[in-house]
Formats: C-alpha cells, sequence, structure tokens
C-alpha cells in the first residue's frame, strides 16, 4: 500500500498513527531540547556545525536530486555568507542581521549573473562549470584580501544576540542554528509539495515534456540555484557569527565537496537526509580520528561503502524503511 | 499533388520551411496546414525529414527558411514552453513520462499550466500555493479516472509497460488543454489491441473539439486523419485523404512499397 492510498483507512485506523506520530514529535523535540544539557561541550559543537552544514547542505541535495543539477559552487556561497557577515561587522560596525542579510543579497545575485549563463548546460559540463566557479572563488577571496584578510582571515566578528542574549556558547548557539535549519528545511519542503515541486522533478526527469508543458526549464533551474545559494550564504553567516574568525582554508574545494558528500550520502530525494549526510561528515570524522593515522584511509573507505550499499543516501535507506512499517502496519490493522 | 487546396480555417499554417544539417537538407520548403477541429496526418519513409518537421512546429528547432503560422500569428521564434502557453502541445517518439513519479504525480505535474502561483508563493507555503496544489490534484483525479488509470495511479509511471506509459503520456498531454494536439508516432511500441483504444482515445479527444497533428508509421492508426501528408526526402509529395493517398501511385512507390 503506498502512503497515497493509506488516505481510504477509516477514521478509527488513522487516530492511532496520528498520535504516534505526535508521541515520536514529542519525544524528538524532548531530547533534542536536552542535548545541549547533557553532552559534552565537544558534542554541542559538532551538533552546531551538523546544523550549519546542513542547511548549506540541503540546498545542494534540493538541486541534485529534485533538479538533477550537481553544484561544487556552495563552497562560494558559503564563504560570501561568512564574509559579508565578517566585513559588515567588523570593517562597517554594522548589526549581525543586516550583514546576514546583505551576505544572502550578494549571493543571490552571484548565483542569477552566474547560473543565467551556465544552467544552460547540463549534466557533467555543468557541474565542471560550477567548479570552475568555486576555483575562482576560492581564488578571489585569496586576494581580495582588503575584504577577507586574505590568507590572514578576520577575526573579531561580532556573535549573534538576540533581545540583548549572545549566543556565545554552543550549547546557546545549539538551540538557534537549528531553529534556522527548521525553517529552512521547511520552506524546502514547502517548495516540494507545490506546483513548482513538481514542475522541478518533471525537469529531472524528463526535461523536455516539461517543456511542453509549459514549464519554463531555465528559469526554474536559475530560481532554485538561487535559492540554494542564498541559503548557502545563510549557513556561511552563521559560521562566521559562530566562530568569530573565518579565513580563506574554510572556503576551498574541499569544502564544496563536503557540500556535495551531505547531499550524496545523506539522499538527494529527501530533505531530512542532508542532516543525516551533515551528521555523517562532522560526525563521521571525529569518531574514525580515535584510529590514528589510518582514520582519513578509514573515512574514505566508509564513503564508499556507504555510496555503494546506500544509493539513496541514508534519508532515502530510512525513508524506505518507514514507508515499509507504516504500510504492514496499515495491513496489520484490516 | 493530389488534388485537395489548401485550407483557410487552418489552426496552423507551416509556411515554405526548410531546414539542413551540417549541409545536408533535410527539408525543401515544406507547407502545410493544419486545419482547425479535425486530424491532420503527416507519412514518410524513415529519413523523410518527419521528426524535423515536427521539431521545428512544437519549436525544439528553428527553421533555416520559412515560417510556422499559428492562429494567424508567427510563432517560429516562441520557446517550447511559450508555444505551449499558446496552446500546442506534444507528445514524442520514445514517450517522456516522468519515470520517478507516480502516475498520479504526472498527471499533477501535467496541470503545471492550469495553475500560476510564484515561486515564492509555494516556497513561504501560502493559502493561494496550497489551494492550487489542491486543485492540481482534483483535475489529476478526474483525469484518471477518465483515461482509465486510477488502478495504477499509485505505481511508479517508470514501472508501467510500453503501452501505459504511451497512455499516461498522451492523458498528461490531453490534461494540458492543447488546442493543438501534435502526436509523434503514439503507436510505437502498441499492440493491436491497445492501437485499437488508442485510435478510439484519438476519436473521443478530436471529437471533444481538439484538433489533431499525427505522425505515425501505422496506416490503421492513419486512417483515423480527415487530411494526410506525404513528406518524402524532405519535401511533400502529396496531400489528400486517407483513401486517396492509399491509391496514389506515386506515395505507394515512395512509401507503401506496392
Amino acid at each position: 500500500m503506498s502512503l497515497g492510498q493509506s488516505q481510504s483507512l477509516p477514521a478509527g485506523s488513522r487516530m492511532p498513527r496520528n498520535l504516534a506520530l505526535i508521541a515520536a514529535a514529542a519525544v524528538f523535540v524532548a531530547v533534542w531540547a536536552s542535548v545541549p544539557l547533557l553532552a559534552s561541550r565537544g558534542t554541542v559543537d559538532l551538533l552546531v556545525f551538523t546544523a550549519l552544514y546542513s542547511i548549506a547542505g540541503v540546498g545542494v541535495a534540493f538541486l541534485l536530486g529534485q533538479c538533477g543539477i550537481i553544484s561544487l559552487a556552495q563552497s562560494v556561497f558559503y564563504g560570501i555568507g561568512a564574509y559579508a557577515t565578517a566585513y559588515g561587522t567588523t570593517a562597517l560596525g554594522w548589526h549581525w542581521v543586516p550583514s546576514l542579510f546583505a551576505g544572502m543579497a550578494v549571493a543571490g545575485t552571484v548565483a542569477f549573473l552566474i547560473g543565467w549563463p551556465i544552467l544552460r548546460l547540463s549534466g557533467h559540463f555543468l557541474a565542471l562549470a560550477t567548479l570552475a566557479l568555486a576555483t575562482i572563488g576560492h581564488v578571489l577571496f585569496l586576494e581580495w584580501d582588503w575584504i577577507t584578510g586574505g590568507t590572514l582571515g578576520v577575526g573579531g566578528i561580532a556573535r549573534i544576540s538576540l533581545f540583548g542574549f549572545v549566543l556565545n556558547t554552543p550549547q546557546r548557539f545549539y538551540y538557534f542554528v537549528w531553529i534556522v535549519a527548521g525553517l529552512v528545511f521547511w520552506l524546502y519542503a514547502n517548495l516540494l509539495k507545490s506546483r513548482a515541486g513538481f514542475a522541478m522533478r518533471a525537469m529531472r526527469d524528463a526535461p523536455s515534456a516539461a517543456m511542453v508543458l509549459g514549464v519554463d526549464v531555465h528559469r526554474l533551474k536559475v530560481q532554485v540555484f538561487v535559492m540554494s545559494a542564498v541559503v548557502g550564504s545563510l549557513a556561511g553567516s552563521l559560521f562566521a557569527s559562530y566562530v568569530t574568525f573565518v579565513s580563506v582554508d574554510s572556503f576551498g574545494i574541499d569544502r564544496a565537496v563536503s557540500f556535495l558528500l551531505v547531499a550524496v550520502v545523506g539522499g538527494a530525494q529527501t530533505i531530512l537526509g542532508s542532516v543525516f549526510g551533515a551528521a555523517f561528515i562532522t560526525l563521521a570524522p571525529n569518531l574514525l580520528s580515535k584510529l590514528g593515522d589510518i582514520h582519513a584511509l578509514v573515512y574514505a573507505g566508509v564513503l564508499v561503502l556507504a555510496v555503494i550499499f546506500l544509493p539513496q543516501g541514508i534519508g532515502g535507506f530510512l525513508r524506505d524503511r518507514v514507508r515499509g512499517l507504516l504500510n504492514g502496519s496499515g495491513r496489520a490493522g484490516r | 499533388m493530389t488534388a485537395i487546396s489548401m485550407q483557410n480555417d487552418a489552426l496552423m499554417q507551416v509556411r515554405h520551411i526548410s531546414k539542413g544539417f551540417f549541409g545536408l537538407t533535410v527539408l525543401r520548403d515544406v507547407t502545410l496546414d493544419i486545419t482547425e477541429g479535425l486530424i491532420t496526418g503527416l507519412i514518410g519513409p524513415n529519413g523523410a525529414g518527419k521528426s524535423t518537421l515536427f521539431n521545428i512546429v512544437s519549436g525544439f528547432l528553428t527553421p533555416d527558411e520559412g515560417d510556422v503560422v499559428y492562429k494567424g500569428e508567427s510563432v517560429a521564434s516562441m520557446s517550447v514552453a511559450a508555444r505551449s502557453y499558446a496552446g500546442i502541445v506534444r507528445t514524442f517518439q520514445t514517450p517522456q513520462i516522468f519515470a520517478n513519479m507516480t502516475v498520479r504525480e504526472n498527471l499533477v505535474a501535467g496541470c503545471h499550466k492550469l495553475s500560476s502561483s510564484s515561486f515564492l508563493a509555494n516556497l513561504f507555503g501560502l493559502p493561494a500555493s496550497r489551494r492550487e496544489l489542491a486543485e492540481m490534484h482534483g483535475v489529476a483525479d478526474d483525469a484518471l479516472r477518465r483515461f482509465g488509470l486510477q488502478g495504477i495511479a499509485d505505481v511508479r509511471a517508470g514501472d508501467l509497460p510500453a503501452g501505459q506509459q504511451r497512455l499516461l503520456e498522451l492523458s498528461r498531454a490531453a490534461l494540458a488543454k492543447p488546442d493543438l494536439l501534435c502526436l509523434d508516432e503514439p503507436s510505437s511500441g502498441l499492440n493491436a489491441e491497445e492501437t485499437q483504444q488508442l485510435r478510439a482515445l484519438l476519436e473521443r479527444l478530436n471529437a471533444e473539439g481538439m484538433t489533431i497533428f499525427l505522425v505515425s508509421h501505422d496506416m490503421d492508426l492513419m486512417a483515423v486523419s480527415s487530411t494526410v501528408s506525404v513528406l518524402c526526402f524532405g519535401e511533400i509529395i502529396a496531400r489528400g485523404s486517407f483513401a486517396a493517398i492509399k491509391a496514389d501511385p506515386r506515395v505507394r512507390e515512395a512509401y507503401l512499397g506496392a
């Protein structure tokens, strides 16, 4: 039975399932809220980075999973957000809010100007074009040291304060960044189940047929690319406010690949897959580092195994299991 | 050329189209009328230029010379999506279904033109966006019943056999409210029974007022056409009723091989 067919279940059968979902959500929120109280500072710090990477990663995942676009340029937009916050709050003396929005505006504009021509490409050519953008962006971050501080970076970035409450510990930042991540996921979930979401998936599966149905494929690709850049910049700004120091090393090709890994390992077809992907790329190296020098090799091996055995990513794997469970209980209920 | 005068009530006029690729001329001064409310057929042997002409009509290719006039206005420079909004919808020789979506979702996607909410309205889940999606689902559910697809509504489209993929593509195209429905080899891959069902469906859509431009090798299916044009080596060599075309000795020589 599919999820769609479950709507035909009698009201009495739906009630326990809804209650179970509410109970599961309540347990999840309780666990989420208690983590900073119970876990070590180091663990909470990793979970903050998980949230940051999942925000930037969901943009990449959505491009890949819903539009069939491989983007390696997210590190540039992450960098634009980080430097906008760094420059805005230090050199210009701005509050963190306008700095954050300025970064998003710049990232969106750059994505529009670059995306308009390159999104006429497809497949590997488009991936290579985004890789070129990542390379150029990294060089510009290095060369424009009057903004970025070059290799020395920018320090003294203002922390985020909400109504006089400064987010100066990982525990405080944890709650804030995960709420922001939740909002970003909500926006993407809205998009996925909307007219634009159907158009994107149509474009991914059969672009010619989508055009015939009236979808302006190029315009839609540019819109999603700009959206991805904006959330990438948002993550970058939050990152800068959290660590209060940024340097060009944080926005290289390796970071671009990390964001793509969030999408691939987490599963590009599901929005929450980005959380699992981000958790993997932040927690796995940390846990494996206990193995000593061999940890990088093990990490690479685990990555390869994950791609081979979980082609739909962790999110896709879990989605299929949950669907199987729900369908099984639906049949048993009859 | 078999004597049938050019119609004045043409929905689309293909005027003196020429097209070549790398010095090879594929279409040479092709002129063709698609009459409003009728089924217009196009036949021709392999390599005659049918697909090229079809791609020019639907906007996937631009002609080197000539014009495509639709409802009295040139559409030669219009994009595929813009032509779709103008009412020109096509299917493909290899069915272009949305393989990773269910049959119902394919039909919801087919309602794209019937809705108009913006990207930002979709992003923020505004009430208008949600209402519109509910309407799209309603139209898709009606289409499932109308085209007999209820039994496979929740099946992944990529898992369907060829005949059902063909039917799904045609249903989705019909859902996009075309004034001119262009069908490229719609019976390709279908068995005799499915072809008969397809023929009945085309006649039904035509009876409902849909103008159809049909390209096919299948002479049984082509019999639904009011007018048939024959394309051979990039030129229209005959035009007339299906019976007249079948009897035309040049057509028999060039195409029917008898």
